[in-house]
């Protein structure tokens, strides 16, 4: 265990803070990937839709919020009430409860600012890349953080890049980053379905989240699936 | 659009948004929980992504694509195949893109 007296010679070095951190970047290097391009069109969309750059770029950087944000703009530009705008975008935005309460057993030793820190940078993504990481034993706050962060500067400067150079930039998807999440998620859902038991509960969550998204507006697919799928799991693999 | 009503909803937004992503964390790191909660927790990781990935892949951008001219559909079979011989993230997306590329300019 890092910070434990360890017998000479000293094998494996502790990492450094500096280390976790910055491992936790290159982790988060697919999300950054993914994040500019989604960004970026978030950004142009904002900008067409009357927010100024500024208004763009302070939305990206305190919500830090993919579908959040984009149904937020889309309900401003219709008019809706403030507080329409702000049950709708909390609406779309609960499945990070059920983020929060499945990180929280991983996070029992990082003491409350920590934990207020990653709780800003808890998305879909560095939800999925840091849950795969803790459970190789892997992770630790500051790789956390490290996700949390690189993947943050992605969505901002996606954004900003958007709200500001639209003209230059046209379609930001003709590049394929398009794939860049789904990509990263088959990665992910192929390194998380280690045993059986976790390739049934994948299919079953597949085939609930296909039915879902079908009957669901917007996200909710996502926690219906995984709220039933895994609860499928707890029962049966009593 | 008045941006007082912009900046409100900026603000209100950052807040909402905030505690619905730091409060279960920090009540729930606090709390031991029941063995069961724990074991149904044990399985949300898989099952979202199963469910997100159902979600990129089959209906990128909220529209279904038919599945014989999805190149999203056919760029993650080889994708899951690169990551699970090569396990590496960073690699295994930069191949997906690639991939989805090829199938992408192939199915038009």
């Amino acid at each position: 265990m890092c910070g434990m007296p360890t017998p000479e010679p000293q094998q494996p070095p502790c990492p450094s803070a500096r280390d976790r951190f910055f491992r936790g970047v290159r982790l988060g290097l697919p999300v950054f990937l993914g994040y500019v391009p989604v960004g970026a069109a978030f950004g142009i969309l904002a900008t067409t839709q009357g927010l100024t750059a500024l208004q763009t770029v302070v939305n990206s950087m305190t919500a830090f919020a993919g579908a959040g944000q984009f149904i937020g703009l889309s309900l401003m530009n219709a008019g809706a009430s403030i507080l329409t705008v702000l049950a709708a975008t909390t609406v779309v935005n609960l499945r990070y409860v059920l983020f929060g309460a499945t990180l929280s057993t991983h996070l029992e030793r990082t003491p409350l600012p920590g934990q207020a820190v990653l709780g800003f940078l808890l998305t879909d993504e560095t939800f999925a890349v840091n849950i795969d990481d803790s459970r190789r034993g892997l992770a630790t706050g500051l790789s956390m953080a490290g996700v949390g962060v690189i993947s943050w500067l992605g969505w901002v400067s996606g954004t900003a890049l958007g709200a500001t150079a639209s003209s230059f930039i046209g379609d930001p998807y003709r590049f394929g980053v398009a794939f860049a999440m789904p990509a990263m998620f088959t990665a992910l859902l192929v390194a998380q379905a280690e045993n059986r038991r976790d390739v049934i509960v994948g299919i079953v969550a597949a085939v609930l989240a296909i039915l879902f998204a079908l009957i669901l507006p917007g996200k909710w697919y996502v926690i219906a699936a995984a709220v039933i799928a895994a609860a499928v799991g707890a029962v049966v693999y009593e | 659009m008045s941006a007082g009503y912009v900046w409100v909803i900026i603000i209100g937004m950052a807040v909402s948004n905030y505690a619905l992503r730091f409060v279960p964390i920090a009540m729930l790191s606090r709390l031991k929980l029941p063995r069961p909660i724990e074991r149904w927790l044990s399985f949300i990781p898989v099952s979202v992504m199963a469910a997100l990935l159902v979600g990129e892949v089959l209906r990128p951008d909220g529209r279904w694509l038919p599945l014989l001219e999805n190149p999203y559909l056919f760029a993650a079979i080889p994708t899951a195949i690169v990551y699970h011989v090569w396990r590496n993230f960073l690699g295994t997306t930069v191949v997906g893109i690639v991939l989805f590329l090829v199938f992408r300019s192939v199915l038009g």
